[in-house]
């Protein structure tokens, strides 16, 4: 057999053997396109089914935390107030009544300030009850003395309430510790209520990015055999199709989260649209305080765009593995 | 190197493609695999690479028995085999340039490691002027020397190549011949699956000969 003298021999060494002629001038593309293409993975419908997922988790998620914040003021502020009553009694002057009572729970250990409320305020309160006729000064309004407690050192209420029931039959006292345990029960029930929310979204999500990650490894299947016949491992091989599940789940995730903060910022003014007035958003605003994020809110927003791109990422991972262990190359 | 004990072969219910194949390459030898068309040349190459596992019988490979072998075992040993496939399977949307490098991008080295490497083997298969040209655009020559680029790049220990001159002129297949006989000069074992006589005459090789499914060492 002849040898041709340009081709090297064994004795020029391997990297003689791959350069009989090193040329000066290189166009080094050091960019390099990915394996997996993005086109074929994440189509828009993708895009946009997880960006609605992720919407409604945020949605969810800033809806519960609202709520929560506005229910721990309400109940730390009536913690803090207790309330007496004193019903309506024609025989007496209820004024006069009223002025010696507030003297007694003054005196009382624990109490920090008394405030008679003026008939005018009591019926205030009960204006959205009853409306505003002009006739509710002739009904027997039921008086109230305002307490505030100190917090330091509060008093034993069981010892207040015999006191003043010794001292003034008709006089109650209230201290709304019914009103708390129910608040608590309900945002309690809506809190549970947002979980299932947030689970039934990861669920569905989960199921959407496992079809769309099944049609990914189908319709890039050449490639799979081809990096398996070039010894790529099956993590290298998931890792491809994650990144674009990770990037999904990010963009999608931002997109979501910025529709929910949209949301937060301008429900009070889509009610007054709706057609509310001013009432709905005051209503709005008793529920969900001031229906505005704080750091800790955006912060739980941030939390939910990580887990829905973690679990794009994750979900894709686990599902490239099981296809891959379901078939040989 | 390579020892196949009782080895037979069917797809499916179909006939036996191979049967009571028993042979042992040593490491660094270099064989010419031929056969009638039909006789079960690829699917001995195949059954070399781990891609289908055999009805019967043992396969070794560097000292491991790989008959049943698991996926992630499967890619080491695939890292240390060079294979050119009778249809080249090249990626469509990289460039020549880069479907030469995926045995290198999938073990995770960084690009600037092999740059030159991979650019240098383009330039000996005559490939300089088609890198960056993305591979349907090749033409049916240029596709199977960037395959044969494409399993030689990672400096395999063994070499598997069907039909690797099938589609160049004689001149280009003495070319990529003798690439091979360098590399197993180097040490690499090579297995060439081939039809073509003149080649096998001008290149003085052991043969493997596939008859009725069976091996006769010829040489
Ligand atoms: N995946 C398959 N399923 C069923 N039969 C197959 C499969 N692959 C190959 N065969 C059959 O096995 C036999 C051997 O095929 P193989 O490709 O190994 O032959 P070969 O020697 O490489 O032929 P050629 O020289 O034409 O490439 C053929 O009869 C073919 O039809
Ligand atoms: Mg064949």
């Amino acid at each position: 057999m002849t040898f041709d003298p340009n081709i090297p021999t064994a004795q020029t060494g391997t990297k003689e053997l791959y350069s009989p002629v090193r040329p000066k001038e290189r166009n080094w593309n050091t960019q390099s396109t990915p394996i997996v293409q993005a086109k074929t993975v994440t189509g828009n419908s993708l895009v946009v089914v997880i960006s609605i997922m992720c919407f409604l988790a945020c949605l969810t998620a800033g809806t519960v935390y609202l709520i929560n914040q506005s229910a721990a003021a309400w109940t730390d502020d009536i913690a803090s107030e207790v309330t007496v009553q004193l019903s309506f009694d024609q025989t007496t002057n209820i004024d006069d009544k009223l002025s010696k009572i507030s003297f007694f729970l003054t005196n009382q250990q624990g109490v920090n300030g008394v405030r008679p409320l003026p008939v005018e305020e009591s019926t205030a309160l009960l204006e959205p009850w009853l409306g505003g006729a002009a006739n509710l000064n002739d009904l027997p309004v039921p008086r109230l003395i305002a307490i505030e407690l100190d917090r330091t050192s509060p008093p034993n209420m069981d010892t207040l309430r015999n006191g003043l029931k010794k001292n003034f039959p008709q006089a109650v006292l209230d201290d709304h510790r019914r009103w708390q345990s129910q608040i608590q029960t309900v945002t309690r029930s809506l809190a549970l209520g947002g979980l299932a929310v947030l689970i039934l979204v990861g669920s569905a999500t989960t199921g959407i990015i496992v079809s769309a990650t099944r049609s990914a490894m189908a319709s890039n299947r050449e490639i799979v055999e081809v990096l398996h016949f070039v010894g790529a491992t099956d993590r290298f091989i998931a890792r491809e199709f994650e990144r674009h599940f990770l990037s999904l789940g990010v963009r999608s995730g931002l997109v979501g989260a910025t529709g929910a903060l949209l949301i937060f910022i301008f429900m009070p003014y889509f009610m007054r649209l709706l057609g509310g007035g001013n009432m709905t958003s005051a209503e709005i605003r008793r529920l969900l305080g001031t229906a505005a994020l704080d750091m800790p809110g955006f912060i739980l927003l941030g939390i939910v765009v990580i887990v829905i791109a973690a679990l794009c990422m994750l979900t894709t991972r686990y599902g490239v593995y099981r296809i891959l262990n379901s078939q040989h190359h | 190197m390579i020892r196949l004990e009782n080895v037979a072969l069917r797809y499916g219910r179909g006939p036996e493609i191979l049967r009571d194949v028993n042979f042992h390459l040593r490491p660094g030898s270099l064989h010419f695999l031929t056969g009638p068309s039909g006789a079960g040349k690829t699917s001995l190459l195949r059954l070399l690479f781990m891609s289908i596992q055999p009805t019967r019988g043992l396969i070794h490979l560097f000292g491991q028995n790989v008959t049943r072998i698991t996926p992630s075992r499967r890619a080491d040993l695939r890292r240390r085999i060079g294979i050119v496939f009778q249809d080249f399977r090249l990626l469509n949307h990289l460039s020549t340039w880069e479907n030469v490098a995926l045995p290198l991008r999938v073990t995770g080295k960084k690009t600037q490691d092999y740059q030159e490497d991979v650019t240098d083997l383009l330039q000996w298969v005559g490939l300089g002027e088609r890198m960056y040209a993305l591979s349907p655009v090749l033409s049916g020559g240029e596709k199977q020397r960037a395959a044969i680029a494409r399993a030689v790049i990672g400096k395999p220990e063994l070499l598997l190549a069907d039909e690797p001159t099938g589609n160049v002129d004689p001149q280009m297949a003495r070319r990529l011949l003798r690439l091979f006989i360098e590399l197993n000069r180097l040490g690499t074992s090579v297995i060439i699956a081939t039809h073509d006589h003149q080649l096998m005459q001008q290149f003085q090789a052991p043969r493997l000969e596939l008859h009725d499914g069976r091996i006769h060492q010829v040489g």
